[in-house]
């Protein structure tokens, strides 16, 4: 009996999904429209999400030694702060690397190449290059290297941790606000395309108010007059998804040399992006979706089957 | 096989539908329900298919008491009362065989069985060769006989038939109640709600009267005295 009402059930689903073929694509339309909407966010913040780890990571930070400090006691502060969680790298830049590095760097300036040349000795003192896992992290060593045991150890000057301070908290602020903007944006799209596609379906299953009042005249229960709906929604999303994945990849393509062009070496692949959060873009949006257009169908339904 | 015990039925603001109705209809009995239009004709038979529910008094259907009926159990007493609509209520996106093997589908009949039903109402109602047309390709009668033939596939103990002719011409009524007549007379009980004169007088069965929602005549072999 159970598998009879079952095969029932699908049967009308998939009669009424085909007999109003044109109810049928234009609420297909809808889904596959609030899917693209939310999906073209979804990419904009991965995308997002990618620039601010790739500027994280390369955000270092130099700490200068004092003058006395010698390359046996920076090496033993290196080796102490490699042992922190915290700290991805940390490297000892000699005197002599960081003047190398100076020229290097203003080889086209020939006013401070001369200045340079004129002193009897190399100006530059040592320093520690930081780079750490995440920057919220940072006050944590900031906190550890004013441990006084350093201090004894080595004179480190405050100016460097606070200048540090400034451009973490900065990219860190800056960071979370494109994250929160991001989230606010994407909710209202999403808000938005919930609206919509429920909106689609009610008027879709208004059309079959006097067949669900029939349905129930004749002695179908009410989960018999439910169900085929229930899973036509489930088949819009099902469809709409799957036209979704048709449609984005090679938009994708498409789009990929401007974001090339605007993020330049902070550039991804879109196509390897989204294949790497496939079950999540894909799956999230098929959740989503299958939700909203079962949730919609039910309440719908409820309206009618009420004879 | 109905008995209805003072029933009354009263709708916002100040209609009173039915007042303090008793009526009792028998096993195998073919009695029409007549009456001017609004005079709570059609809330009798929306009272027996537990479309509303009585504001007072009870409702008895084959010895069961659906007055305080459950809404989970409105499917299984549909299914035992064959109804007839005046506006048909077939599906308009399903065939004829389809409408029909509908009412069996819905309580999860085998594909196999209703194979085997539906042709019979098919061939009752004299449809055979139209299995395959949609309602919009039938004639008027044609549909009433669709939906007589849907309200047969439970063979149900008791058929109700809301003015079954009332959009059809005379050749097509007659038709319709020659339809409900061997329907009887093969032991199904049969209430017909008409304000057709002629299709009462021509019966020649029980006719109970309603007015303004009160029984104001029943007769064993009536006619239409209003």
């Amino acid at each position: 009996m159970f598998f009879s009402e079952l095969n029932q059930i699908v049967k009308f689903a998939l009669q009424s999904f085909f007999r109003n073929i044109w109810l049928s694509v234009v609420t297909i339309t809808i889904v596959v429209m609030a899917l693209f909407s939310i999906s073209s966010l979804s990419v904009f913040n991965l995308l997002t999400q990618h620039v601010l780890t790739v500027v994280e990571n390369k955000t270092d930070v130099f700490i200068d030694l004092t003058k006395d400090a010698t390359a046996t006691q920076a090496q033993t502060l290196v080796d102490e702060l490699q042992k922190l969680p915290a700290i991805k790298e940390a490297q000892f830049i000699t005197p002599e690397q960081t003047l190398v590095n100076f020229r290097e760097r203003h080889k086209d300036n020939q006013v401070i190449i001369q200045s340079l040349n004129a002193l009897s000795e190399n100006p530059f003192r040592g320093s520690i290059r930081l780079n750490v896992h995440n920057i919220e992290d940072f006050p944590i060593i900031l906190e550890e290297l004013s441990k006084k045991e350093y201090a004894d150890y080595l004179q480190i000057e405050d100016s460097e941790f606070a200048d540090a301070k400034l451009l973490i908290s900065g990219i860190s602020d800056y960071s979370k606000k494109i994250q929160q903007t991001g989230l606010v944006i994407s909710l209202i799209f999403l808000l938005i395309a919930i609206l919509v596609v429920f909106n689609t379906i009610q008027v879709g299953i208004y059309t079959h108010r006097e067949e669900i009042g029939i349905m129930k005249l004749v002695g179908a229960s009410n989960h018999f007059v439910r169900s085929p709906f229930l899973i036509e929604g489930a088949m819009y999303s099902f469809i709409g998804v799957f036209i979704l994945a048709l449609l984005i990849y090679p938009l994708m393509s498409v789009v990929q040399p401007y974001v090339d062009t605007f993020f330049k070496e902070y550039t991804i692949n879109l196509t390897s992006l989204v294949n790497q959060n496939f079950i999540k873009f894909f799956g999230g949006q098929l959740l989503v979706a299958i939700v909203i257009t079962m949730i919609s169908s039910y309440l719908a339904v409820r309206r009618y089957i009420k004879v | 096989m109905i008995e209805l015990i003072n029933v009354s039925k009263f709708y916002k603001p100040n209609t009173n539908a039915l007042k303090d109705v008793n009526l009792n209809i028998g096993a195998g009995e073919f009695v029409s329900i007549v009456g001017q239009s609004g005079t709570g004709k059609t809330t009798v038979i929306r009272l027996i298919i537990a479309e509303e529910k009585p504001t007072a008094g009870q409702i008895i259907i084959g010895g069961w008491d659906i007055t305080k009926i459950h809404d989970r159990e409105i499917p299984f007493l549909r299914r035992q009362i064959g109804v007839v609509f005046q506006d048909f209520k077939l599906l308009p996106k399903k065939t004829v065989f389809e409408n029909i093997a509908f009412a069996l589908q819905t309580c999860g009949v085998p594909t196999v069985r209703i194979r085997h039903i539906v042709p019979q109402v098919i061939k009752i109602v004299g449809l055979e060769g139209k299995e395959d047309r949609y309602p919009f390709q039938l004639s008027g009668g044609e549909q009433q006989r669709v939906v007589i033939a849907r309200s047969l596939v439970h063979k149900p103990k008791l058929l109700v038939a809301d003015e079954p002719t009332g959009n059809l011409d005379s050749i097509n009524s007659l038709e319709i109640i020659d339809l409900l007549k061997k329907i009887n007379e093969l032991g199904t009980t049969v209430v017909l709600v008409t304000h057709d004169r002629d299709v009462v007088n021509s019966l020649k069965r029980r006719v109970i009267t309603i007015d303004q929602g009160q029984i104001i005549g029943d007769q064993s072999k009536g006619r239409y005295i209003l």
